[in-house]
């Protein structure tokens, strides 16, 4: 059953342009120049209860703003959303109920107030009857892992201690889906592999369907079993993990350091990625050339060490992103 | 409704650990009422004279209680919160909240406004209780007709400077508005009464909301009667209508053009 169903959704700004100077500004004054500048253009997918999704793209490439008219903060210009049922632009209250956010870059928590009372509030505000906040508090809390410091004022506590209550605020009302912007923005590589098994663990426990927004690979290789990449608006790719990581597996990198120095120019199926006389780097097309192949060509006599590797997903997702700035 | 009031709550807890700080900020409003204090002991060359139908008793408890309602206000940071909340586009996240942005805001303004308003109460009574050698004859109903109608006053302000403050939706910078209105209470309406003024502007100042905020609750607490009451009463109760329905029809109108930027 799809939880979230967007059909050619379409979102343009009007953002005054001015001219250079003063004379620029006295001018738009009088008369604005205005340009209009599409966010998102006709962008259609579907969500599945309970599944992880990877919504990613570059710097303005229009996620934020789909996500944002998902939630029911902005208004779709054209198309239509259909989020359990619910049209955000019109069912925006209801909504509310239905769906979380964490914003990474954002508190949503009173800072001089302690994680225990930011969540009865955020119980207060949801309607939920005292007794089952006070339950639910309980059981997110060791979910979480907050008992050190559920009651300290929020001001006092580190990054990912705060995104952790973060989470759990909204979670409070047991959302059917929840939206993470980048909810691990900041944080140390420990603290980050902590919050994406308590994300795991929580939709394990919950169902709770994902929408995940990331810059961080690392998010979406473990949280995420499908990717949705948009650019410049539109989707440039809709796919499982999986399949996103075949088709870039039969590209492998080949880094070897030699004693003696060959030429590999002009071989089939063979980019240099760097060389250094005796430091080599080739990335070999596995379609076109075996790597035992590649590495006859090399001569194994005069390799002193190598390293085969797949290409890392976040050059395979860069790549994606400028195939579609071209 | 609950929700709301649980707002107030929190907000009313998250002060009450700054109380110390907060007296320190009323350290403007003492010097205020001295100022008055000694001006209008000035200007009363005999305390029993009556000038435009006050005595200087009177006189100075007219803006002993204004100062408090304007103080507890705390408008500047009020609309500027607002402002900002609009400005750098932290609204979008109140509106994906399963409350309305306005109430959220009059409520979270009131937690804090309770709290200053009862220690402004508590130093402006101290002072006209020690200089001025007592307090206006006032029964309990009458105190509380008069509480009613600063509570009132309070709302009726809050709305109309967010409403002042929204206008941010559309313009880039909405705090002249605000200065504009500040500084029209502060003159019509916190310092003078409004029998100070000619005959000809007294009618206009009588429509305008600084009768409903201002002068309407000082003017219970120095000389109550039952007219004034009554028609306090209605000027609060319809300003309250219009604003409460101006603030809605703003924040209606700019959430539609919202434009989130970036992120």
């Amino acid at each position: 059953m799809s939880v979230i169903k967007v059909k050619n959704l379409s979102k343009t700004f009007k953002v005054k342009l001015k001219e250079k100077g003063l004379k620029g500004s006295l001018k738009s004054l009088v008369k604005p120049k205005y340009k209009i500048i599409k966010a998102v253009k006709d962008i259609s997918f579907e969500v599945e209860k309970g599944e992880m999704i990877a919504f990613i793209g570059p710097n303005g490439a229009g996620k934020s703003t789909s996500i944002k008219m998902m939630t029911g903060i902005l208004f779709p210009d054209k198309g239509s959303i259909d989020i359990l049922g619910l049209d955000p632009s019109k069912d925006r209250k209801k909504l509310a109920y239905e769906i979380g956010c964490v914003f990474g870059q954002k508190e949503q928590l009173w800072t001089h107030l302690t994680p225990y009372d930011n969540f009865k509030f955020f119980g207060a505000i949801y309607d939920i009857p005292n007794s089952i906040v006070e339950k639910k508090i309980k059981e997110l809390n060791e979910l979480f892992e907050l008992d050190e410091f559920i009651n300290t004022p929020v001001r006092n506590l580190s990054l990912g201690q705060r995104i952790r209550c973060e989470i759990v605020a909204s979670l409070i009302h047991e959302p059917k889906v929840l939206f993470l912007d980048e909810p691990t923005i900041g944080l140390d590589p420990v603290v980050k592999e902590n919050i994406r098994s308590l994300i795991k663990r929580m939709n394990k426990e919950y169902k709770t369907t994902v929408v995940l927004t990331s810059h961080d690979v690392g998010d979406i290789e473990k949280l995420c079993k499908r990717v949705i990449i948009v650019n410049k608006g539109q989707i440039v790719l809709d796919d499982t993990m999986e399949n996103l990581k075949y088709h870039y597996l039969n590209k492998k990198i080949v880094e070897a350091k030699m004693n003696k120095e060959v030429n590999l120019d002009d071989e089939e199926g063979i980019t240099i990625l760097k060389d250094k006389g005796y430091n080599l780097k080739i990335e070999v097309d596995t379609k076109k050339k075996s790597v035992s192949d590649a590495i006859k060509l090399l001569n194994p006599d005069n390799i002193v060490d190598i390293n085969i590797t797949n290409i890392p997903l976040e050059d395979i997702i860069s790549d994606i992103y400028k195939d579609g700035d071209e | 409704m609950k929700k709301y009031l649980y707002i107030y709550k929190t907000k009313l807890m998250t002060d009450l650990q700054y109380t110390f700080d907060l007296l320190l900020g009323f350290v403007g409003y003492i010097i205020h009422i001295f100022i008055f204090l000694n001006l209008w002991q000035y200007i009363y060359s005999n305390p029993k004279e009556l000038i435009n139908g006050y005595s200087m008793s009177q006189m100075i408890w007219y803006v002993i209680i204004t100062e408090i309602l304007w103080t507890c206000l705390s408008g500047r940071a009020f609309s500027k919160d607002v402002s900002n909340d609009v400005k750098s586009g932290n609204i979008a996240y109140n509106i994906n909240k399963p409350y309305n942005y306005v109430e959220y805001a009059l409520f979270n303004h009131l937690g804090g406004a309770t709290i200053r308003f009862i220690l402004l109460t508590i130093i402006g009574l101290t002072i006209g209780f020690v200089f001025l050698n007592g307090f206006p004859p006032l029964g309990i109903l009458q105190i509380l007709a008069v509480l009613l109608s600063s509570f009132l006053a309070t709302i009726i302000s809050i709305f109309l400077i967010m409403s002042l403050s929204l206008i941010s939706f559309f313009i880039e910078d909405a705090s002249p508005f605000y200065w504009i209105y500040s500084k029209f209470i502060l003159v019509v309406g916190t310092i003078f009464p409004i029998e100070f003024f000619p005959e000809v502007i007294k009618p206009f100042i009588k429509f305008s909301p600084i009768y409903a905020v201002s002068y309407g609750p000082a003017k219970l607490f120095v000389d109550f009667n039952m007219t004034d009451f009554i028609s306090i009463m209605i000027s609060q109760v319809a300003y309250l209508i219009i604003s409460f329905i101006i603030c809605h029809l703003i924040y209606k109108k700019g959430v539609k053009k919202l434009n989130v930027n970036g992120g």
